[in-house]
């Protein structure tokens, strides 16, 4: 299976999907060196926003990686307003949408907890490094503790960096 | 001639930035490969993100010949 973060995330900019990337590649973004086998996005679960998400991976082959019977991904009004989270496996990989992030709160905080990044295939938005260590410290997991350990290092940095200009 | 700590960075040694804060001494500590992270810091975001698809790619590439092998 592979994983092409860029094409899908180039996708889910097509449909205007309101979205902030969190998570691994939120860290990779960041300058982290981490390998991470995933997309992780918090997005505003409303009916609208939903629907984009499905017209953004349609015709890749979506199915619910963690249902027993990996089923379709496919979206009624009941499951858009019940669902809070859903986990992808699509032809371009996985794809995670959170309707919340641990630490910080739901769509509305994340957003406020995020920063603009241009791409080339467009502007997005992912965790700014407190959010995604508070994000991180939250999980409590083993791997999340080492990996905080490399931001903490990455901000500091930065911030040496803004004292020097 | 090469002295003895040119030739340690050639085996290697991770040689600390001067101005290197507690969070990164601790992260080198730790075992990350911080030389790694300058240079990441050196590129810009979507470099970044490339460079992770590459890598990303390799790991994935190995596992599915581990898988592979492992099937025969």
């Amino acid at each position: 299976m592979p994983q092409n973060d860029k094409a899908l995330l180039s996708r889910l900019k097509e449909q205007n999907v309101e979205f902030v990337i969190i998570g691994g590649v939120c860290g990779v973004l960041h300058g982290a060196s981490l390998v991470t086998l995933d997309l992780d996005i918090c997005c505003r679960f409303n009916r609208e926003n939903l629907r984009r998400i499905e017209a953004a991976v349609k015709d890749l082959h979506p199915r619910h990686r963690l249902t027993v019977n990996k089923m379709p991904f496919e979206l009624t009004d009941q499951l858009c307003n019940t669902l809070k989270n859903f986990y992808l496996n699509t032809d371009l990989g996985i794809l995670d949408c959170l309707g919340e992030v641990s630490g910080i709160g739901g769509f509305e905080e994340v957003l406020q907890h995020s920063i603009p990044h241009n791409l080339s295939y467009g502007e997005f938005r992912m965790l700014n490094m407190d959010a995604l260590i508070a994000s991180k410290s939250a999980t409590g997991r083993e791997k999340d503790l080492a990996a905080i350990k490399l931001f903490l290092a990455i901000k500091e940095r930065r911030d040496q960096q803004k004292e020097m200009f | 001639m090469i002295d003895a700590a040119t030739l340690a960075q050639m085996n290697g040694e991770y040689v600390m930035p001067p101005d290197a804060g507690p969070a990164w001494r601790a992260a080198a500590e730790y075992g990350f490969d911080m030389s790694l992270i300058e240079d990441a810091l050196r590129m810009t975001p979507e470099q970044r993100l490339e460079q992770h698809q590459r890598a990303l790619d390799l790991v994935l590439e190995v596992k599915e010949a581990g898988e592979h092998y492992a099937a025969k």
